[in-house]
């Protein structure tokens, strides 16, 4: 039975571990007891919610001795413990998604696409289906949802593209479809597929239906076990699944999560490198059959369009780097991605943000709004990361060590990308011996960008290159022997072989 | 890939078992004959074309080496060294080598953007090439030095690679082909050559960022411990002096007293000289390594 059709006392255990110490506790209780996954920001986690007649009671960060004290406190019923609550709020007795609360952390932005999360049981389908439904639209509104849909994350292939383009390449292209759903990497994609995996299953069911796919692979790294067990769950446990749905992982490091990497993974390719495109995979995928492949988030949003009839006009972001853990919320476009920063402790003071991921834009300033549009505008990339930078850090040590992560891990393949990066890495060395070549620097990011075979080589240089134009007076101070962060070695402890 | 289990003995290793490490690339080309503009002058080319068959066919306006591209046998385009870029109204800059041509597409060689990107790329195969040209055996018919050349390289922005502390040693192990990775380009013309036309299955494409390399598919560490079967066309598609027939690798260095070819790098792992009966290791005894890699660890800043 769905957690939303019950007339009981419920208790939620909002967290990324099903089993919990607090659990265990509350397991006495004269009330039904779930573990509903993580909200996405782990600052509140574990959280209880008392639910009860339309009212849920919050409790933020609940220790044992709190949870002991909410049990006692539950013998004499929901109205005797609410008063030690962190939030009350009242809601529609069937509500669908986790009811929006001013408890700080959870208070950013909106929860549509990430609704599911923390509030029904990952794995449930009885859930999902009370919450919101598996999906029987037809594949014209599908298609119709999906030209108005942009990918997200660099691991789609359609990233900052409407999707239906796409889908109509595979469905008239020999053979029959393959979707894969990329859940490789990124923290949004992970905690989709943790937390709502069936969202991302009923999404990727409708891109199948859209465009005549005969099967769904979900690709996830192989060190997110949890992931990977809860998707796994979901596939066995999906109602009448309408095409074979199953899970593959890929090796746990960066590039796996390019698109055309995923599918080589997939196909068991023992060596990671990017394919040659056009034509991409929509037209000559897995094993030369047509591939449409999308981000968790991707199909997820599509999921939450094809319930509400409309796409939400949302973003997911992750806020990571220096802060006291990483947290994933859902900005409306048009707020400023400050707003994120509410779901995180330890963000009060920043000196610079990489905004787009592990080659995003650095920027000191997050007054910029979430959408696409308006990130690309400003130098800073889609991916839907925030990571930020305390007061103490070396901007340029930040970008170096970007570029030699782009020189050490990138698939090998093409000169610009495997060369150029080792370059970059070199050029920015030799800041440490008093050279500072800013044209040679933009030169050498402007070919890996035009250049490259894939996303990640024309992304590589971005941090360098946006670094250069927000910060410059770091370099031009590594240049002449001072690092004002005072994290850098001086000239003379560098070796320069 | 449809070929059943061979029972004898000495039969060619499956196709099923040849992992040379590269990505499946899609069908590039093509799908029917296409008019494009390239620097002005409309060329008609066939289906399965690329632009850099429509750009070989006409006078252009600024040279586009394509020094990775061999395109005979089945071997290429690997667009690797993106020394084709090329300009287009229609796709902005793209590789020649790999990009299909397309009906009406207006190509230009000499724009700024495409002509900028040939000579970073250039310089940058030549960063990781030790140009010891003067001890190289294909010193004077090599792919990349013609290139060099042709592009008037006269500095390479990135230099080129000179520390001899970084240089792997020659592989000169085999009595039949002797390898020097210092100058490979990692075009991965031998590796098509071994494996989709001699189906032999012994070269490989291993490792990822700067650790990438031409290596064997049964994991040996050199040319004397690999399934090779000496056919030499590894040798004969190689672009530089990575590959070169025993016998001739010096054939056409210059003769400074005490400077050898084997001594411009100063390492050389050498043959054991064991007879060998039958003369490769029989490659079903052979495990086919394909330990997924693991994530590296990155180099410490600075």
């Amino acid at each position: 039975m769905s957690l939303l059709d019950t007339d009981r006392t419920t208790v939620r255990i909002a967290s990324r571990e099903a089993e919990t110490a607090i659990g265990d506790v509350l397991r006495d209780a004269d009330s039904e007891v779930h573990a509903v996954g993580s909200t996405g920001v782990p600052a509140v986690e574990p959280l209880v919610l008392l639910t009860e007649d339309g009212r849920t009671a919050f409790f933020a960060a609940c220790s044992v001795g709190r949870a002991e004290a909410l049990l006692t406190g539950l013998e004499d019923g929901f109205d005797s413990v609410v008063d030690g609550a962190d939030a009350v709020v009242e809601h529609d007795p069937n509500a669908a998604r986790l009811p929006a609360t001013d408890l700080p952390e959870l208070s950013a932005g909106q929860r549509t696409v990430l609704g599911p999360c923390g509030w029904l049981r990952p794995t449930d389908p009885d859930d999902y289906e009370a919450a919101v439904g598996f999906g029987g639209s037809d594949p014209e509104t599908i298609r119709e949802l999906g030209a108005e849909i942009l990918g997200r994350g660099w691991g789609d292939w359609c990233q900052d593209r409407t999707l239906a383009d796409s889908w109509e390449t595979a469905r008239e292209a020999d053979g029959d479809p393959t979707v894969v759903v990329n859940a490789h990497g990124t923290g949004a994609d992970t905690l989709l597929s943790s937390s709502a995996p069936f969202a991302v299953l009923d999404g990727a069911a409708a891109v199948a239906r859209a465009t005549d796919a005969e099967r769904i692979v979900v690709y996830i790294s192989q060190d997110d076990d949890h992931a990977v067990d809860q998707v796994e769950t979901a596939v066995w446990g999906y109602p009448d699944p309408p095409v074979s749905m199953s899970v593959v992982t890929g090796p746990a490091v960066y590039r796996a999560a390019e698109p055309t990497m995923a599918i080589e993974a997939i196909e068991g390719n023992h060596r990671l490198e990017a394919r040659l495109r056009p034509p991409g995979p929509d037209e000559t995928g897995i094993h030369d059959r047509p591939t449409v492949v999308h981000t968790a988030r991707t199909v997820a949003h599509l999921a939450a369009a094809l319930d509400t009839g409309s796409p939400a006009d949302s973003r997911l972001v992750t806020v990571t780097g220096d802060v006291a853990a990483p947290a994933t919320v859902e900005l409306p476009e048009r707020a400023r991605l400050a707003a994120a920063l509410d779901a995180v402790d330890g963000a009060e003071e920043y000196k610079a943000a990489c905004v787009g991921g592990r080659f995003g834009g650095l920027t000191d300033s997050l007054d910029v709004r979430a959408g696409p549009e308006s990130l690309l505008d400003a130098g800073l990339g889609t991916e839907g990361v925030v990571e930020l930078l305390g007061e103490d850090r070396c901007v340029v040590k930040f970008v170096g060590e970007r570029a030699q992560f782009a020189a050490d891990t990138n698939c090998g393949r093409c000169v610009p990308c495997r060369e150029g990066t080792t370059q970059l890495a070199e050029l920015l060395r030799d800041l440490y011996d008093g050279r500072y070549r800013r044209d040679g620097i933009e030169e050498l990011i402007g070919v890996m960008e035009r250049s490259s075979i894939c996303t990640f080589g024309v992304d590589a240089g971005r941090p360098t290159r946006t670094a250069m134009t927000e910060f410059e007076s770091e370099f031009h101070a590594h240049a002449d022997g001072r690092c004002p962060a005072g994290s850098c070695p001086r000239k003379a402890e560098v070796s320069t072989t | 890939m449809s070929s059943e289990p061979f029972d004898s003995d000495d039969a060619p290793p499956l196709t099923e078992t040849i992992a040379p490490g590269t990505a499946s690339d899609p069908p590039l080309g093509a799908e029917d004959a296409v008019t494009v503009t390239v620097d002005g002058t409309e060329v008609t080319v066939g289906s399965g074309a690329t632009l850099l068959d429509a750009v070989e066919a006409v006078d252009t306006d600024d040279s586009v080496p394509a020094l990775c591209q061999y395109d005979r046998q089945d071997i290429g385009p690997r667009s690797e060294c993106r020394t084709c870029m090329v300009e287009t109204d229609e796709h902005g800059v793209v590789p020649a080598c790999s990009f299909p041509a397309e009906e009406g597409l207006d190509v230009e060689t000499a724009a700024a953007d495409a002509a900028e990107a040939r000579d970073v790329n250039l310089d940058l195969v030549l960063s990781d090439h030790n140009l010891r040209c003067t001890t190289c055996g294909k010193n004077g018919r090599c792919d990349l030095q013609d290139a060099a050349i042709e592009q008037e390289v006269e500095e390479p922005r990135y230099g080129v690679l000179g520390d001899r502390e970084e240089y792997e040693p020659i592989d000169d192990s085999s009595s039949f082909i002797q390898i020097d990775r210092n100058k490979c380009i990692l075009c991965n013309r031998c590796v098509e050559a071994c494996n989709d036309v001699q189906v032999e299955g012994v070269l490989r494409m291993e490792g990822s960022g700067q650790d990438t390399r031409i290596g064997f598919q049964n994991g040996a560490e050199t040319m004397e411990d690999s399934t090779c079967v000496s056919c030499g066309h590894c040798a004969t598609v190689c672009p530089t002096g990575a590959l070169v027939e025993k016998g001739i690798e010096d054939a056409t260095t210059i003769p400074l007293p005490g400077f050898t070819q084997k001594n411009s790098v100063g390492k050389v792992i050498d043959g054991t000289d064991d007879s060998k009966e039958p003369m490769t290791p029989k490659k079903r005894d052979l495990p086919v390594d394909t330990a997924p890699e693991e994530d590296k660890e990155v180099r410490d800043w600075p």
